[in-house]
């Protein structure tokens, strides 16, 4: 098969890596074989990679090194990719194991593994392009891993719509991407909900400095905690969250400030739309956005969970239940519950083996830096209040950080 | 293994009655239904005897038998500790 390219209408956008601002069309342009499989090095390698991708239809997968081990190196070579380490002294490439033919405008994401070893995604850049309308001109913060979907949305946005900038930080500038993102005229930023309770547990004033005008959350469950509090401090702006994924594209997108989406977007046909639908406790995806080979339903191994009017997603379907004596309890759930509390900064919920009951309910917690001291008993009340007597975690631990992986996810 | 004396679990299965706004009597003799010990706040116990050892309790073991008093909670996590 082969998918035409076009010239991508954002080459003109700016785009500031390294407080360094350029246009799309001015980064450098290094010279890479197709199909390659490229481990930047930073995000300025790996702009210009996808900067490659969009002009010549090279065909790519884009990682970074250590997301990619000796194994999966190895499985790539075989696959026909070529791999190129890319970082500022320029390409260097070891052929592939078994080369075939390239696939011109052929995108390939690594899926988290999250539930298992990584698997490649076939799209192109029209396949991750969610948003086609005309927008009003944004300037947008990056701060996802290369390569990932999350990126990849955001990098895409950039190069085929004009109007819309690029301010893209690097890992070891993540603690202090507002000061980065003031600098830069930053007024729109797309992370995951783990990526905004760090910002707003560190440095909330920093935060409120940033005239942000639009504010993304995807890529974890995301509790009406977090979407509170962010609107506190942006009593203003768009507040919206996505659920999206390597394989079903961005597929639900709200806008009014609540957790969950309608319960009357199930079983909806709308052309052009996602079709969503629940089986069992799982939700159930037929996106017109999904990656190669993965037409009709797919199940996304999300828990989700109606409440009122409302459908949750309250995790991953292999971790949100927790049986606790024959009583299952979701940890999705329970979390929203401890990030209620006016003193929690973030929660996570497992499930721990017990005596009796086989397993019962725990948390993490990070209390916010200004609240009131907080005890365990004070959350097990909180709880109590709140859940069923078998719901509420027991052991409590307090930690100070709030942990983020470079997915910029905690794994609540 | 770091083990606890009948004391310092004694000490643990207070501060988990203490948690929901009760009181362990000093007597081993209370009925746990009359202090409201029940077996979710048994569990609780377990895992907060493992975290002072940072010892996993064996509890496939043989002896899960009736627990009815302060008494036996002791007795029955001692022994566990031990096996």
């Amino acid at each position: 098969m082969t998918i035409t390219t076009s010239t991508p209408a954002g080459l003109d956008n700016r785009v500031v890596v390294g407080g360094v601002a350029r246009t799309w069309r001015a980064l450098p342009a290094p010279a890479l074989p197709s199909p390659a499989a490229v481990l930047a090095a930073g995000s300025a390698d790996a702009l210009t990679a996808a900067r490659q991708h969009a002009v010549h239809g090279t065909e790519l997968l884009l990682s970074t090194a250590h997301r990619v081990d000796p194994a999966m190196r190895d499985e790539l070579r075989a696959a026909g990719f070529a791999l190129t380490t890319l970082d500022a002294d320029g390409p260097v490439t070891v052929p592939p194991a078994r080369p075939r033919p390239a696939e011109p405008g052929r995108l390939w994401l690594l899926t988290s593994g999250s539930t298992g070893r990584p698997k490649r995604v076939g799209h192109t850049l029209d396949s991750l392009t969610t948003v086609r309308g005309a927008q009003p001109s944004r300037t947008w913060l990056c701060p996802y891993a290369p390569g990932t979907y999350a990126w990849w949305q955001v990098v895409t946005l950039s190069l085929t719509q004009p109007g819309q900038h690029l301010v893209v930080v690097d890992p070891d500038e993540l603690d202090d991407w507002p000061a980065v993102a003031a600098a830069h005229g930053v007024d729109a930023a797309s992370g995951t909900p783990t990526f905004w309770r760090r910002t707003l547990h560190r440095d909330g004033a920093a935060l409120a400095r940033v005239p942000l005008r639009q504010l993304t959350l995807g890529g974890e469950p995301v509790d009406q905690a977090v979407l509170d509090q962010l609107r506190a401090v942006f009593p203003a702006a768009r507040i919206s969250w996505i659920y999206a994924s390597s394989e079903v594209g961005a597929s639900i997108v709200v806008h009014d400030g609540r957790a969950g989406f309608p319960v009357d977007w199930l079983d909806r046909e709308v052309p052009g739309r996602p079709r969503l639908a629940v089986d069992g406790d799982e939700l159930v995806v037929s996106s017109p956005y999904h990656g190669a080979g993965l037409a009709g339903p797919v199940r996304t191994g999300d828990r989700v969970q109606i409440v009122g009017d409302r459908v949750l997603i309250t995790g991953r379907l292999d971790s949100d239940e927790i049986n606790v004596g024959g009583s299952k309890v979701s940890a999705g759930l329970v979390r929203g519950v401890l990030t209620a509390h006016p003193g929690v900064a973030w929660a996570r919920v497992t499930g721990r083996r017990a005596p009796v009951l086989g397993r019962m309910v725990v948390a993490e917690v990070v209390p916010t830096p200004s609240g009131e001291p907080l005890d365990e008993a004070t959350l097990v009340r909180w709880c109590a209040d709140r859940l069923p007597e078998y719901a509420v975690p027991r052991r409590i631990r307090m930690f100070t950080e709030i942990p983020v992986k470079e997915t910029l996810k905690s794994d609540v | 293994m770091n083990e606890l004396s009948r004391a310092q679990i004694r000490d643990l299965m207070a501060q988990v009655l203490a948690n929901q706004g009760k009181v362990l009597p000093d007597d081993d003799a209370a009925d746990l239904r009359e202090i409201g010990f029940r077996s979710l706040d048994f569990s609780e116990l377990a895992l907060r005897v493992e975290d002072e050892t940072g010892e996993e309790l064996n509890f496939d073991a043989p002896g899960l038998r009736r627990i009815a008093t302060v008494g036996d909670v002791l007795d029955f996590l001692g022994t566990l500790q031990r096996q």
